[in-house]
Protein backbone atom coordinates (compact mmCIF):
# COMPACT_ATOMS: atom_id res chain seq x y z
CA UNK A 1 0.00 0.00 0.00
CA UNK A 2 1.28 3.42 -0.89
CA UNK A 3 2.37 5.35 2.19
CA UNK A 4 2.34 8.89 0.87
CA UNK A 5 2.32 11.93 3.14
CA UNK A 6 -1.10 13.57 3.42
CA UNK A 7 -1.75 16.49 1.10
CA UNK A 8 -2.22 20.01 2.43
CA UNK A 9 -5.92 19.79 1.58
CA UNK A 10 -6.30 16.59 3.62
CA UNK A 11 -4.48 18.14 6.57
CA UNK A 12 -6.64 21.28 6.40
CA UNK A 13 -9.83 19.21 6.37
CA UNK A 14 -8.67 17.21 9.38
CA UNK A 15 -7.47 20.30 11.25
CA UNK A 16 -10.77 22.08 10.61
CA UNK A 17 -12.53 19.12 12.23
CA UNK A 18 -10.39 19.57 15.32
CA UNK A 19 -7.51 17.15 14.62
CA UNK A 20 -4.67 18.87 16.49
CA UNK A 21 -1.99 16.59 15.08
CA UNK A 22 -3.00 17.58 11.54
CA UNK A 23 -2.44 21.24 12.27
CA UNK A 24 0.85 20.48 13.97
CA UNK A 25 1.91 18.71 10.78
CA UNK A 26 0.97 21.79 8.74
CA UNK A 27 3.08 24.01 11.00
CA UNK A 28 6.01 21.60 10.77
CA UNK A 29 5.71 21.58 7.00
CA UNK A 30 5.89 25.35 6.66
CA UNK A 31 7.62 26.64 9.80
CA UNK A 32 11.00 27.13 8.12
CA UNK A 33 9.75 29.14 5.18
CA UNK A 34 7.38 31.11 7.44
CA UNK A 35 10.13 31.90 9.95
CA UNK A 36 12.60 32.92 7.24
CA UNK A 37 10.01 35.13 5.54
CA UNK A 38 9.32 36.86 8.85
CA UNK A 39 13.08 37.20 9.39
CA UNK A 40 13.54 38.91 6.02
CA UNK A 41 10.76 41.36 6.96
CA UNK A 42 11.78 42.11 10.55
CA UNK A 43 15.54 41.59 10.35
CA UNK A 44 15.38 39.97 13.80
CA UNK A 45 15.25 36.27 14.64
CA UNK A 46 13.37 36.96 17.90
CA UNK A 47 10.69 39.06 16.19
CA UNK A 48 10.46 36.53 13.37
CA UNK A 49 9.87 33.74 15.85
CA UNK A 50 7.05 35.64 17.56
CA UNK A 51 5.52 36.70 14.26
CA UNK A 52 5.60 33.17 12.85
CA UNK A 53 4.16 31.67 16.01
CA UNK A 54 1.36 34.25 16.27
CA UNK A 55 0.71 33.91 12.54
CA UNK A 56 0.22 30.15 12.78
CA UNK A 57 -2.11 30.55 15.76
CA UNK A 58 -4.17 33.13 13.88
CA UNK A 59 -4.23 30.98 10.77
CA UNK A 60 -5.66 28.13 12.84
CA UNK A 61 -8.46 30.38 14.05
CA UNK A 62 -9.18 31.39 10.48
CA UNK A 63 -9.04 27.86 9.01
CA UNK A 64 -12.82 27.77 8.70
CA UNK A 65 -12.59 30.62 6.24
CA UNK A 66 -9.80 29.10 4.15
CA UNK A 67 -11.08 28.59 0.61
CA UNK A 68 -11.18 24.91 -0.21
CA UNK A 69 -8.77 23.97 -2.98
CA UNK A 70 -6.69 27.16 -2.69
CA UNK A 71 -2.94 26.74 -2.16
CA UNK A 72 -2.14 26.72 1.54
CA UNK A 73 1.42 28.05 1.59
CA UNK A 74 0.75 31.56 0.20
CA UNK A 75 -2.24 31.90 2.53
CA UNK A 76 -0.14 31.01 5.58
CA UNK A 77 2.73 33.23 4.47
CA UNK A 78 0.34 36.15 4.02
CA UNK A 79 -0.82 35.86 7.63
CA UNK A 80 2.71 35.45 9.00
CA UNK A 81 4.02 38.33 6.86
CA UNK A 82 1.23 40.59 8.15
CA UNK A 83 2.23 39.75 11.71
CA UNK A 84 5.85 40.51 10.90
CA UNK A 85 5.05 43.84 9.24
CA UNK A 86 2.80 44.83 12.17
CA UNK A 87 5.72 44.26 14.50
CA UNK A 88 8.02 46.43 12.43
CA UNK A 89 5.34 49.12 12.21
CA UNK A 90 4.59 49.18 15.90
CA UNK A 91 8.28 49.19 16.83
CA UNK A 92 8.83 52.07 14.41
CA UNK A 93 12.10 50.53 13.28
CA UNK A 94 13.52 47.34 11.89
CA UNK A 95 16.89 45.70 12.20
CA UNK A 96 19.00 45.59 9.05
CA UNK A 97 18.98 42.16 7.49
CA UNK A 98 22.35 40.61 8.30
CA UNK A 99 23.27 38.41 5.36
CA UNK A 100 26.10 36.01 6.04
CA UNK A 101 27.28 32.93 4.28
CA UNK A 102 27.23 29.71 6.23
CA UNK A 103 30.65 28.36 7.04
CA UNK A 104 31.50 24.74 6.38
CA UNK A 105 28.61 23.55 8.44
CA UNK A 106 26.57 20.66 7.25
CA UNK A 107 24.88 19.43 10.39
CA UNK A 108 22.83 16.57 9.10
CA UNK A 109 25.51 15.14 6.86
CA UNK A 110 23.88 16.72 3.81
CA UNK A 111 25.72 16.18 0.57
CA UNK A 112 27.40 19.41 -0.48
CA UNK A 113 26.09 20.79 -3.75
CA UNK A 114 28.21 20.15 -6.84
CA UNK A 115 31.14 22.52 -7.30
CA UNK A 116 29.50 24.14 -10.30
CA UNK A 117 26.62 25.32 -8.16
CA UNK A 118 28.81 27.12 -5.66
CA UNK A 119 29.97 30.69 -5.94
CA UNK A 120 33.65 31.35 -5.64
CA UNK A 121 34.61 33.31 -2.60
CA UNK A 122 35.33 36.47 -4.56
CA UNK A 123 31.92 36.46 -6.26
CA UNK A 124 30.26 35.80 -2.96
CA UNK A 125 32.05 38.64 -1.19
CA UNK A 126 31.27 41.03 -4.05
CA UNK A 127 27.61 40.10 -4.05
CA UNK A 128 27.27 40.40 -0.30
CA UNK A 129 28.99 43.78 -0.28
CA UNK A 130 26.77 45.05 -3.10
CA UNK A 131 23.65 43.76 -1.32
CA UNK A 132 24.71 45.52 1.85
CA UNK A 133 24.75 48.83 -0.02
CA UNK A 134 21.16 48.43 -1.26
CA UNK A 135 18.15 49.89 0.49
CA UNK A 136 16.24 47.62 2.83
CA UNK A 137 13.32 47.58 0.39
CA UNK A 138 15.49 46.35 -2.49
CA UNK A 139 17.25 43.83 -0.28
CA UNK A 140 13.93 42.43 0.93
CA UNK A 141 12.61 42.03 -2.61
CA UNK A 142 15.75 40.16 -3.68
CA UNK A 143 15.76 38.03 -0.52
CA UNK A 144 12.14 36.96 -1.00
CA UNK A 145 12.46 36.07 -4.67
CA UNK A 146 15.95 34.62 -4.94
CA UNK A 147 17.01 33.54 -1.47
CA UNK A 148 13.69 32.17 -0.22
CA UNK A 149 12.50 31.44 -3.76
CA UNK A 150 8.98 32.62 -3.00
CA UNK A 151 6.43 32.70 -5.79
CA UNK A 152 5.23 36.03 -7.13
CA UNK A 153 2.07 35.77 -5.03
CA UNK A 154 4.09 34.96 -1.92
CA UNK A 155 6.52 37.81 -2.61
CA UNK A 156 3.57 40.20 -2.83
CA UNK A 157 2.35 38.95 0.55
CA UNK A 158 5.77 39.24 2.14
CA UNK A 159 6.54 42.67 0.71
CA UNK A 160 3.06 44.00 1.38
CA UNK A 161 2.54 45.13 -2.21
CA UNK A 162 0.18 44.25 -5.04
CA UNK A 163 1.03 41.17 -7.04
CA UNK A 164 1.35 43.28 -10.14
CA UNK A 165 4.12 45.42 -8.65
CA UNK A 166 6.38 42.55 -7.54
CA UNK A 167 8.03 42.29 -10.97
CA UNK A 168 8.74 46.01 -11.22
CA UNK A 169 10.12 46.15 -7.69
CA UNK A 170 12.36 43.22 -8.40
CA UNK A 171 13.64 44.60 -11.67
CA UNK A 172 14.44 47.94 -10.03
CA UNK A 173 16.22 46.14 -7.18
CA UNK A 174 18.26 44.05 -9.64
CA UNK A 175 19.18 47.14 -11.65
CA UNK A 176 20.46 48.85 -8.53
CA UNK A 177 22.36 45.73 -7.53
CA UNK A 178 24.03 45.69 -10.94
CA UNK A 179 24.99 49.33 -10.48
CA UNK A 180 26.57 48.44 -7.17
CA UNK A 181 28.47 45.55 -8.78
CA UNK A 182 29.82 47.52 -11.73
CA UNK A 183 32.51 49.52 -9.91
CA UNK A 184 33.84 46.34 -8.34
CA UNK A 185 33.95 44.64 -11.74
CA UNK A 186 35.68 47.59 -13.38
CA UNK A 187 38.23 47.72 -10.59
CA UNK A 188 38.99 44.03 -10.91
CA UNK A 189 39.25 44.28 -14.73
CA UNK A 190 41.67 47.20 -14.53
CA UNK B 1 21.29 39.37 -16.99
CA UNK B 2 20.08 35.93 -15.97
CA UNK B 3 23.58 35.20 -14.68
CA UNK B 4 23.05 37.60 -11.79
CA UNK B 5 19.74 35.98 -10.90
CA UNK B 6 21.39 32.56 -10.94
CA UNK B 7 24.15 33.83 -8.69
CA UNK B 8 21.62 35.21 -6.25
CA UNK B 9 19.75 31.92 -6.14
CA UNK B 10 23.02 30.10 -5.45
CA UNK B 11 23.92 32.63 -2.77
CA UNK B 12 20.51 31.99 -1.18
CA UNK B 13 21.46 28.35 -0.82
CA UNK B 14 24.68 29.23 0.97
CA UNK B 15 23.31 31.83 3.40
CA UNK B 16 23.51 31.35 7.12
CA UNK B 17 19.88 31.72 8.19
CA UNK B 18 19.05 31.92 11.87
CA UNK B 19 18.03 28.43 13.00
CA UNK B 20 14.29 27.82 12.68
CA UNK B 21 12.76 27.52 16.15
CA UNK B 22 10.54 24.55 16.86
CA UNK B 23 7.23 26.23 16.31
CA UNK B 24 4.95 23.23 15.85
CA UNK B 25 4.71 22.10 19.51
CA UNK B 26 4.36 25.68 20.77
CA UNK B 27 1.66 26.53 18.26
CA UNK B 28 -0.10 23.25 19.10
CA UNK B 29 -0.05 24.12 22.81
CA UNK B 30 -1.49 27.59 22.19
CA UNK B 31 -4.14 26.24 19.85
CA UNK B 32 -5.12 23.58 22.38
CA UNK B 33 -5.47 26.25 25.06
CA UNK B 34 -7.89 28.39 23.13
CA UNK B 35 -10.49 26.34 21.29
CA UNK B 36 -13.46 27.99 22.95
CA UNK B 37 -12.14 31.46 22.35
CA UNK B 38 -11.23 30.73 18.78
CA UNK B 39 -14.63 29.35 17.92
CA UNK B 40 -16.40 32.15 19.70
CA UNK B 41 -14.36 34.89 18.11
CA UNK B 42 -14.66 33.44 14.64
CA UNK B 43 -18.37 33.44 14.95
CA UNK B 44 -18.35 36.98 16.25
CA UNK B 45 -16.08 38.18 13.51
CA UNK B 46 -18.18 36.42 10.93
CA UNK B 47 -21.38 38.10 11.99
CA UNK B 48 -19.62 41.28 12.98
CA UNK B 49 -22.05 41.63 15.80
CA UNK B 50 -22.33 40.78 19.41
CA UNK B 51 -23.46 37.22 19.68
CA UNK B 52 -25.92 36.39 22.37
CA UNK B 53 -25.81 32.73 23.21
CA UNK B 54 -28.35 31.42 25.61
CA UNK B 55 -27.66 27.77 25.01
CA UNK B 56 -24.58 25.86 26.12
CA UNK B 57 -23.49 28.84 28.14
CA UNK B 58 -21.98 26.79 30.86
CA UNK B 59 -19.59 25.22 28.40
CA UNK B 60 -18.54 28.53 26.96
CA UNK B 61 -18.16 30.08 30.33
CA UNK B 62 -16.09 27.23 31.74
CA UNK B 63 -12.92 29.29 31.80
CA UNK B 64 -14.59 32.12 33.62
CA UNK B 65 -16.10 29.80 36.16
CA UNK B 66 -12.74 28.33 36.90
CA UNK B 67 -11.20 31.80 37.00
CA UNK B 68 -13.52 32.66 39.82
CA UNK B 69 -13.13 29.69 42.12
CA UNK B 70 -16.19 28.85 44.08
CA UNK B 71 -18.50 30.65 41.70
CA UNK B 72 -20.64 28.06 40.06
CA UNK B 73 -23.93 29.79 39.54
CA UNK B 74 -25.86 29.48 36.35
CA UNK B 75 -24.82 31.80 33.57
CA UNK B 76 -27.87 33.51 32.15
CA UNK B 77 -26.35 35.43 29.30
CA UNK B 78 -23.00 35.49 27.53
CA UNK B 79 -21.71 38.28 25.29
CA UNK B 80 -18.35 38.71 23.67
CA UNK B 81 -16.10 41.10 21.85
CA UNK B 82 -12.72 40.37 20.38
CA UNK B 83 -10.70 40.12 23.57
CA UNK B 84 -13.47 40.32 26.15
CA UNK B 85 -16.40 38.37 27.52
CA UNK B 86 -19.37 39.52 29.56
CA UNK B 87 -21.58 37.15 31.49
CA UNK B 88 -24.76 37.60 33.44
CA UNK B 89 -25.24 35.15 36.26
CA UNK B 90 -28.05 34.20 38.57
CA UNK B 91 -25.94 35.09 41.56
CA UNK B 92 -22.85 37.19 41.87
CA UNK B 93 -19.69 35.89 43.48
CA UNK B 94 -18.98 37.15 46.98
CA UNK B 95 -17.64 40.67 47.11
CA UNK B 96 -13.86 40.56 47.00
CA UNK B 97 -11.80 42.77 49.31
CA UNK B 98 -10.48 46.07 48.03
CA UNK B 99 -7.68 45.46 45.62
CA UNK B 100 -4.90 47.67 44.48
CA UNK B 101 -4.66 48.05 40.75
CA UNK B 102 -1.83 46.20 39.06
CA UNK B 103 -1.39 47.94 35.75
CA UNK B 104 2.19 46.97 34.95
CA UNK B 105 5.13 49.34 34.55
CA UNK B 106 4.67 53.11 34.51
CA UNK B 107 6.14 54.78 31.42
CA UNK B 108 6.00 58.23 29.86
CA UNK B 109 3.08 58.15 27.41
CA UNK B 110 5.44 58.99 24.55
CA UNK B 111 7.44 55.81 25.25
CA UNK B 112 4.41 53.51 25.45
CA UNK B 113 4.30 52.65 21.71
CA UNK B 114 7.64 50.87 22.02
CA UNK B 115 6.03 48.26 24.25
CA UNK B 116 2.88 47.86 22.16
CA UNK B 117 1.98 46.13 18.90
CA UNK B 118 -0.66 48.76 18.16
CA UNK B 119 -1.01 52.51 18.01
CA UNK B 120 -2.18 53.76 21.41
CA UNK B 121 -5.59 55.41 21.37
CA UNK B 122 -5.84 58.38 23.70
CA UNK B 123 -9.25 59.98 24.30
CA UNK B 124 -9.20 63.72 23.72
CA UNK B 125 -12.38 64.42 25.72
CA UNK B 126 -11.04 64.04 29.30
CA UNK B 127 -7.77 65.88 28.62
CA UNK B 128 -4.29 64.45 29.10
CA UNK B 129 -3.92 61.30 31.20
CA UNK B 130 -2.03 61.63 34.48
CA UNK B 131 -0.12 58.39 34.06
CA UNK B 132 0.45 55.61 31.54
CA UNK B 133 1.33 51.98 32.26
CA UNK B 134 2.29 49.07 30.05
CA UNK B 135 1.96 45.41 30.84
CA UNK B 136 3.88 42.64 29.08
CA UNK B 137 1.35 40.43 27.35
CA UNK B 138 1.30 39.45 23.65
CA UNK B 139 0.91 42.74 21.78
CA UNK B 140 1.23 44.66 25.07
CA UNK B 141 -1.44 46.27 27.20
CA UNK B 142 -1.69 50.00 27.80
CA UNK B 143 -3.47 51.58 30.77
CA UNK B 144 -4.14 55.31 31.00
CA UNK B 145 -5.00 56.69 34.41
CA UNK B 146 -6.91 59.95 34.94
CA UNK B 147 -7.27 61.51 38.37
CA UNK B 148 -10.62 62.98 39.36
CA UNK B 149 -11.84 65.81 37.16
CA UNK B 150 -15.19 67.39 36.31
CA UNK B 151 -17.64 64.66 35.34
CA UNK B 152 -15.25 61.92 36.50
CA UNK B 153 -15.48 61.53 40.28
CA UNK B 154 -12.85 59.47 42.09
CA UNK B 155 -13.43 55.79 42.75
CA UNK B 156 -13.68 55.07 46.46
CA UNK B 157 -11.06 52.32 46.41
CA UNK B 158 -8.43 53.84 44.13
CA UNK B 159 -9.13 57.57 43.84
CA UNK B 160 -9.00 57.22 40.06
CA UNK B 161 -11.42 59.25 37.92
CA UNK B 162 -11.11 57.26 34.68
CA UNK B 163 -9.21 54.15 33.70
CA UNK B 164 -8.63 53.38 30.02
CA UNK B 165 -7.11 50.00 29.06
CA UNK B 166 -6.18 48.85 25.58
CA UNK B 167 -4.79 45.64 24.13
CA UNK B 168 -4.86 43.61 20.92
CA UNK B 169 -8.08 41.63 21.19
CA UNK B 170 -7.07 39.44 18.27
CA UNK B 171 -3.92 38.31 20.08
CA UNK B 172 -5.61 37.95 23.45
CA UNK B 173 -8.96 36.29 22.95
CA UNK B 174 -11.16 36.46 26.03
CA UNK B 175 -8.40 38.30 27.90
CA UNK B 176 -10.72 40.30 30.12
CA UNK B 177 -13.97 39.11 31.58
CA UNK B 178 -16.91 40.72 33.31
CA UNK B 179 -19.47 39.06 35.50
CA UNK B 180 -22.71 40.83 36.17
CA UNK B 181 -25.79 39.91 38.14
CA UNK B 182 -29.45 39.95 37.23
CA UNK B 183 -29.82 43.63 38.04
CA UNK B 184 -26.71 44.74 36.19
CA UNK B 185 -27.57 46.62 33.01
CA UNK B 186 -25.70 45.02 30.10
CA UNK B 187 -26.34 46.62 26.75
CA UNK B 188 -24.96 46.04 23.28
CA UNK B 189 -24.36 49.11 21.18
CA UNK B 190 -22.16 50.42 18.41
CA UNK B 191 -19.75 53.32 18.70
CA UNK B 192 -18.79 54.83 15.36
CA UNK B 193 -19.90 51.65 13.66
CA UNK B 194 -17.85 49.31 15.85
CA UNK B 195 -19.38 46.89 18.36
CA UNK B 196 -19.39 47.82 22.03
CA UNK B 197 -20.89 46.66 25.32
CA UNK B 198 -22.07 48.99 28.09
CA UNK B 199 -22.22 47.65 31.64
CA UNK B 200 -23.84 49.80 34.28
CA UNK B 201 -25.12 49.77 37.80
CA UNK B 202 -25.35 47.01 40.39
CA UNK B 203 -22.03 45.52 41.38
CA UNK B 204 -20.25 43.61 38.70
CA UNK B 205 -16.80 42.12 38.58
CA UNK B 206 -13.76 42.25 36.38
CA UNK B 207 -10.96 39.75 35.89
CA UNK B 208 -8.15 38.77 33.52
CA UNK B 209 -7.33 35.49 31.91
CA UNK B 210 -3.69 34.82 31.22
CA UNK B 211 -2.64 35.44 27.60
CA UNK B 212 -1.83 31.82 26.76
CA UNK B 213 -5.43 30.86 27.45
CA UNK B 214 -4.65 29.25 30.78
CA UNK B 215 -6.48 30.65 33.74
CA UNK B 216 -5.23 33.63 35.60
CA UNK B 217 -5.38 33.50 39.36
CA UNK B 218 -5.80 37.21 39.68
CA UNK B 219 -8.89 37.70 41.80
CA UNK B 220 -12.01 39.44 40.77
CA UNK B 221 -12.18 43.15 41.20
CA UNK B 222 -15.29 45.19 41.78
CA UNK B 223 -15.76 47.44 38.80
CA UNK B 224 -17.59 50.68 38.17
CA UNK B 225 -19.49 51.47 34.99
CA UNK B 226 -17.65 50.17 31.96
CA UNK B 227 -17.74 50.60 28.22
CA UNK B 228 -15.96 47.89 26.22
CA UNK B 229 -15.43 48.58 22.54
CA UNK B 230 -13.51 47.32 19.56
CA UNK B 231 -11.36 49.60 17.46
CA UNK B 232 -10.04 47.38 14.69
CA UNK B 233 -7.84 44.79 16.39
CA UNK B 234 -7.71 46.78 19.63
CA UNK B 235 -10.08 46.21 22.53
CA UNK B 236 -10.59 49.38 24.56
CA UNK B 237 -12.04 49.40 28.06
CA UNK B 238 -13.23 52.60 29.75
CA UNK B 239 -14.08 52.44 33.44
CA UNK B 240 -15.44 55.33 35.51
CA UNK B 241 -18.46 56.57 37.41
CA UNK B 242 -19.97 57.99 34.25
CA UNK B 243 -23.22 57.51 32.39
CA UNK B 244 -23.53 55.89 29.01
CA UNK B 245 -23.63 59.16 27.07
CA UNK B 246 -20.44 60.45 28.69
CA UNK B 247 -18.73 57.08 28.13
CA UNK B 248 -19.66 57.09 24.45
CA UNK B 249 -18.51 60.70 24.13
CA UNK B 250 -15.10 59.76 25.55
CA UNK B 251 -14.93 56.68 23.31
CA UNK B 252 -15.70 58.79 20.24
CA UNK B 253 -12.80 61.07 21.10
CA UNK B 254 -10.26 58.21 20.99
CA UNK B 255 -7.48 59.15 18.57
Amino acid sequence: MEDRPPSDAELVTRATRGDASAYEEIVRRYETIAFRTAWVITGSAADAEEAAQDGFVKAHRALGRFREGAPLRPWLLTIVANEARNRVRSAGRREALALRVAEERRPDGAVPPPEAALLDSEQRAELLAALARLSEIDRQAIACRYFLELSEEECAAALGCARGTVKSRLSRALARLREQLEPAREASDA
Amino acid sequence: MPELEGMLTRLGGELDYPPTPELAPRVAARVAAEPRGARLRDRLAWRRSLAVALVALLLLAGAALAAAPGVRDAVLEFLGLQGATVERREQLPRLPGTRTLDLGRQVPLADAPRALAFEPLVPAAPGRPDAAYVRRVPGGELSLVYRRRPGLPPAAATGIGLLVSEFRGDLLPEYVGKIGGQTTRIEQLTVDGEPAIWIEGAPHFFFYRSPDGALEERPLRLARNVLLLERGDVLVRLEADFDRERAVEIARSLR
